[in-house]
């Protein structure tokens, strides 16, 4: 224990910013994949469409695509020959909130559809015997499912926080930078300093813990 | 508001499971759906109250067929309604604030039909945690508040005691009396007797018969009418 205590302040400075960075991209991505993903799988839970199984299906596959396959596919994007090469973005924390966001939205867009499914329905032909508009049944939707929503955000973001293949290939590691807690794993474990790639897996479980702890606190509190 | 339904067909997934010629609601009146399960009941208040489409054919409001023209005018009891989470008063409340009614003329709209059944020691509880009857009374109540030209009511009372249906009752015939048409689905013949006007009867999705209730009660003509009342029980 006194061990890890002594390692802990050594690297303080550096486990802090890594620490913060990974909180910063990981929450991030997570609100962006979280609003974007809930306003466009409400809609799609609600309505009937022919395209509506095989967008499922997409974003069912898409849950499971490797972070790797994500990160390359965002680096050909923002690499210097890429479409988006002249916005100079790979390297930085938002081609790691960029890579993190595509992946933490199949996972909210597919799991809110089905969370919405047919109690969104009943609550949408309830909303509409009452008078309401479109725009205030979706609302009311969203705010009756929220406490299963937040289940929900608590997926995307434990998809996010824990992810190390995107940010890897999208961020490059680069201490001080875009290093985060779990490249830092990766980088200190090829070195074999252990101890230290521990020291960070507990502080991530921590982080990632108290995060998790808050959601469901608040969702407790609105159930 | 009249209501005339034109042609109306329903299917779902190629299976036939309501057809009406022609069928008319006028303004003022109660009109009782009866049949046995299955028999198109609540696919016809769906598609009558504009919840649903038909497959083909159309409804007429007034002589008008775009139901979002005409959908404030209507109002709908679910056969198992939703309430919000949130107190019993703000369900009740739901449908006028959707109407953008303000807090004055809720509050006193309320307290207008509160006393049907005298409900006041829930309002403040979580509708969610009434028990069947509570709810049901809390759902007729939101749908009552709101005095739209139509109500569609699907079996209102299903989960009501004795003393709160007598009561709903009486609440489905002044709201009626108030020129405002009521469409109600029930199994319970001896409550189409007490509150209708007219009925209509409901079989594999056809009308087998409709008319006056006294009319229809007195010399039914068609032998499933009949049998029901002869045997004079609860569908």
């Amino acid at each position: 224990m006194s061990v890890f205590i002594e390692l802990f302040g050594e690297f303080y400075g550096e486990i802090l910013e890594v620490v913060f960075l990974s909180i910063f991209v990981s929450l991030t991505s997570t609100f962006i994949a979280s609003v974007v993903g809930i306003v466009i799988a409400v809609p799609t839970a609600l309505k009937k469409f022919k395209l509506k199984k095989y967008i499922v299906r997409l974003s069912e596959t898409l849950m499971s695509i490797p972070p790797v396959l994500m990160g390359l596919l965002v680096y050909l994007m923002l690499s210097r020959k890429g479409p988006l090469g002249r916005l100079e973005l790979l390297f930085t924390p938002t081609a790691m909130i960029i890579a993190q966001s595509l992946l933490v939205f199949p996972i909210i867009f597919g799991l809110t559809v089905s969370t919405i499914g047919s109690n969104g329905k009943e609550i949408e032909k309830t909303c509409i015997s009452l008078g309401a508009g479109k725009k205030e049944t979706i609302i009311n939707v969203v705010k009756e499912c929220k406490t299963q929503l937040l289940s929900v955000v608590a997926a995307g973001f434990g998809r996010a926080i824990s992810e190390v293949g995107a940010v890897m290939m999208v961020g490059g590691n680069i201490r001080g930078t875009t290093r985060v807690m779990t490249t830092y794993i990766a980088l200190e474990t090829g070195k074999g300093n252990f101890q230290q790639a521990i020291l960070i897996g507990l502080v991530l479980l921590t982080v990632a813990f108290f995060i998790n702890f808050i959601l469901h606190r608040f969702k407790e509190e609105r159930e | 508001m009249n209501i005339e339904i034109v042609n109306g067909y329903k299917e779902y997934n190629g299976k036939k499971v309501l057809e009406v010629g022609k069928l008319s609601f006028k303004e003022g009146f109660v009109y009782a759906v009866l049949g046995l399960n299955g028999s198109g009941k609540t696919t016809l208040l769906q598609c009558s109250s504009g919840l649903e489409a038909f497959s083909q054919g159309e409804v007429l409001y007034d002589g008008n067929s775009d139901i979002n023209s005409v959908r404030k005018n209507i109002s709908i009891m679910a056969q198992k309604p939703y309430l919000f989470n949130t107190s019993a008063l703000d369900n009740i409340k739901a449908g006028l604030k959707f109407r953008k009614y303000s807090e004055q003329s809720m509050e006193e709209k309320v307290a207008d039909y509160l006393p049907y059944f005298q409900i006041e020691e829930i309002l403040h509880k979580n509708a969610k945690k009434l028990s069947g009857g509570e709810q049901a009374k809390v759902a007729l109540l939101r749908t009552a508040v709101m005095e739209t030209d139509i109500t569609f009511l699907d079996e209102p009372t299903a989960s009501m005691d004795i003393e709160s249906t007598i009561r709903a009752e009486m609440l489905i015939k002044d709201m009626a009396s108030d020129k405002r048409t009521v469409i109600i689905v029930t199994h319970d013949m001896y409550q189409a007797e007490r509150i209708a006007d007219y009925v209509i009867f409901l079989d594999k999705g056809k009308i087998i018969e409709s008319g006056e209730m006294k009319k229809v009660f007195n010399c039914p003509e068609h032998n499933l009418v009949k049998q029901i009342l002869k045997r004079g029980v609860e569908l």
